[in-house]
């Protein structure tokens, strides 16, 4: 919970050389790398309302406009607004009674809805729109819907054509095809292709009768009094609540209107090197579990501070650190100088040489900058680790003695402390100092074999760097 | 950064038998209409007002001092109804904060000085920043981080963020200690 309370004090290099917090980071198990949220995919998973919950497919979601058909926000401070019920019973029999009429008696019971916000108190009664009985809203079509719907249609018709005319190239190259799945029918180009071969007319064909927009030079002019007229801003719109519906941008408060609300999404998460998904939430919108979910935070060693000593320029001081296994498997770390990785890369690439996929060379050189003004002693320790075992908790006995390196302060279950020196040189920056090293973990794969690669080993051994924030120096 | 101990007086609180701790300068009105599901900490100053209606709690839930858990009432033509206040498990509360939800999910972090409005819905994993006001009727979907006056949505959490909130009330509950006395 600290990650998201506080400042993040460690981060993790990922594999694209970002540094951020173990929580938002990845960890893909067929490439074994840390992944972050600028080097994978995100993918729509479903679309649906974040206030009724309610599921929306995909292309009834494109069709509305990715907005809600039932819920509104408030056009004025974009709260949700909440239906009200009244008894339209009064009004109406007054109105009735005003008419002389008895005929609306039988229905005056009638329960009439209008929208409210419960922030600002707007209401839709405000600007003049009727309460509704039951059942939707009316819905408005603004000015150039026809001609917008015109334009899309074009262009629609515009691009059907240009992906037509690369499948006949495509198609003059590759003619043998297989039984599988062939672009055309992944795209729904079969359709189209079929017109053309029955010898129907192209989908290409309206733009040939496309009235094209033509610019004017002249224009309306300011109305006589826009200079001298006196303006009451209560009654003006701000910018955010005109661009809240750039179809209609009104200008007096009087126009505003309930806002659809816009529809979220559930993502998954997608590993750009090898494609395999890293997250997939499950189909339910109310549902927080995930059917996948590859967090750096279940396979990666967990590094937290527990205390540092104030440190001065030029200094020395002790630095806590705590270090947490989530992994079902007992872990073997090692302790490195952050800059190790690249020294040793050269021979670790020859011997991870008979591998399937070599690894990208770039990564070396677009590391971070880690701080060169900071070490910290002891390292080059080996150490072992604990599973992580959720019954840990409720037993009382004692941990089976494990050989102690003096660093280790005490040990739990899956967690140890170590304490560790941090020495800082004189050229260390006061107003935020840092540490870095590299942590190297075994890593067990519990990927179940596949077709495509049978017997792939089961152990690794991986290496992450961590950089902690020790904050302000005293001076 | 790793939590500190933080220290009570052991005179002051009350443990129960399902590890429930209750501080006795607490104002729970209404204690038969109160079910704190075990190992949950209410701390000094708090008021849950269990006599306007049922209010439930999961287990590891933290109401920290000075907040006020009080059911939603919604106003019929005929008067006024309040309805059950229902917590999920694993939720923290910060300081001064007053909860009028109708739902609060599993795994929610409300910060200090919140108001949360009449009938809101917190769903499961979402976040409440220090110092927001929500509106009343308000729901909040999962994997929502809200902040502001009314509170809006400005990010979205981590995945991870039913272990993250495990792991911080499990760990607050584990660091809550009575002070030794020498």
């Amino acid at each position: 919970m600290a990650y998201l309370t506080q400042p993040d004090y460690v981060t993790y290099v990922c594999s694209c050389s970002q540094l951020k917090p173990i929580t938002s980071l990845y960890f893909c198990r067929h490439c074994l790398q840390i992944r972050c949220g600028f080097c994978i995919c995100h993918e729509v998973d479903s679309h649906y309302c974040a206030n009724c919950l309610e599921n929306m497919p995909s292309s009834e979601a494109r069709l509305k406009k990715n907005r809600c058909s039932s819920c509104f926000d408030c056009p004025s401070c974009f709260h949700t607004l909440s239906t009200r019920a009244t008894l339209a019973q009064q009004r109406q029999s007054q109105e009735a009674a005003a008419a002389g009429d008895t005929k609306v008696e039988n229905k005056a019971s009638k329960k009439m809805y209008y929208l409210s916000c419960f922030n600002c108190r707007w209401t839709s009664r405000d600007v003049g729109i009727p309460d509704q009985p039951v059942g939707g809203w009316p819905e408005r079509t603004h000015p150039h819907a026809a001609r917008l719907a015109a334009l899309l249609e074009h262009c629609r018709a515009i691009s059907q054509l240009e992906k037509q005319d690369r499948l006949e190239k495509e198609r003059k190259k590759f003619t043998i095809r297989g039984k599988y799945i062939t672009l055309t029918d992944k795209t729904g180009l079969t359709g189209a292709m079929a017109r053309s071969l029955a010898g129907m007319p192209a989908e290409g064909a309206p733009a040939a009768g496309f009235p094209p927009s033509v610019a004017e030079e002249e224009v309306e002019g300011l109305p006589e009094d826009f200079y001298t007229k006196e303006v009451d801003l209560k009654q003006i719109t701000s910018m955010p609540q005109r661009l809240a519906s750039p179809e209609w941008q009104p200008v007096l408060v009087s126009r505003l209107q309930p806002l659809p609300r816009a529809l979220s999404v559930k993502r998954s998460q997608r590993c750009r090197q090898c494609d395999h998904n890293l997250t997939k939430p499950e189909y339910n919108p109310g549902s927080i579990k995930f059917k996948i979910e590859l967090l750096a935070l279940y396979h990666v060693p967990e590094v937290k501070i527990i205390s540092c000593d104030p440190l001065k320029p030029g200094g020395t001081g002790s630095l806590l650190l705590k270090l947490c296994n989530p992994t079902p498997h007992e872990l073997a770390l090692r302790l490195l100088p952050h800059d190790y990785g690249t020294e040793v890369e050269e021979c670790a690439e020859e011997e991870e040489g008979d591998e399937k996929e070599p690894k990208p060379k770039k990564e070396v050189s677009k590391r971070p900058a880690l701080p060169s003004y900071s070490h910290l002693s002891p390292l080059d320790v080996s150490l072992s680790l604990a599973q992580r075992d959720d019954a840990a908790e409720y037993d009382d006995d004692a941990q089976a003695a494990q050989p102690q390196h003096e660093i280790v302060m005490w040990r739990k279950s899956n967690k140890m402390a170590l304490r560790l020196n941090v020495s800082l040189s004189e050229d260390a920056p006061a107003d935020r100092c840092a540490v870095a090293f590299t942590l190297e973990y075994s890593y067990r794969n519990t990927l179940p074999p596949s077709a495509a690669a049978p017997r792939q080993p089961q152990d690794h051994t991986l290496r992450t760097t961590v950089l902690l924030d020790l904050g302000k120096l005293t001076v | 950064m790793e939590l500190q101990d933080i220290y009570y007086n052991k005179q002051e609180y009350v443990e129960t038998a399902s590890g429930n701790k209750v501080s006795r300068q607490t104002v729970l009105c209404g204690s038969q209409n109160i079910v704190l599901h075990g190992k949950v900490i209410v701390q000094s100053d708090a008021i849950i007002r269990g006599d306007l209606a049922n209010v439930k709690t999961g287990r590891f839930c933290i109401i920290s001092k000075k907040s006020v858990i009080r059911p939603p009432f919604k106003k019929f033509s005929k008067g006024v109804a309040f309805f059950p206040l229902q917590m999920g498990d694993h939720v923290f509360i910060g300081e001064n904060t007053v909860v009028n939800a109708a739902v609060v999910g599993s795994y929610v972090y409300i910060g200090k000085n919140v108001v949360i409005g009449r009938r809101c819905i917190l769903k499961d994993c979402c976040m409440i920043e220090d110092n927001s006001v929500l509106p009343a009727e308000t729901v909040v979907p999962s994997f929502a981080r809200y902040s502001g006056s009314p509170a809006r949505l400005i990010t979205t959490l981590p995945e991870a963020m039913p272990d993250l909130m495990t792991e911080f009330t499990k760990n607050y509950y584990q660091h809550f200690l009575p002070t030794t006395p020498k």
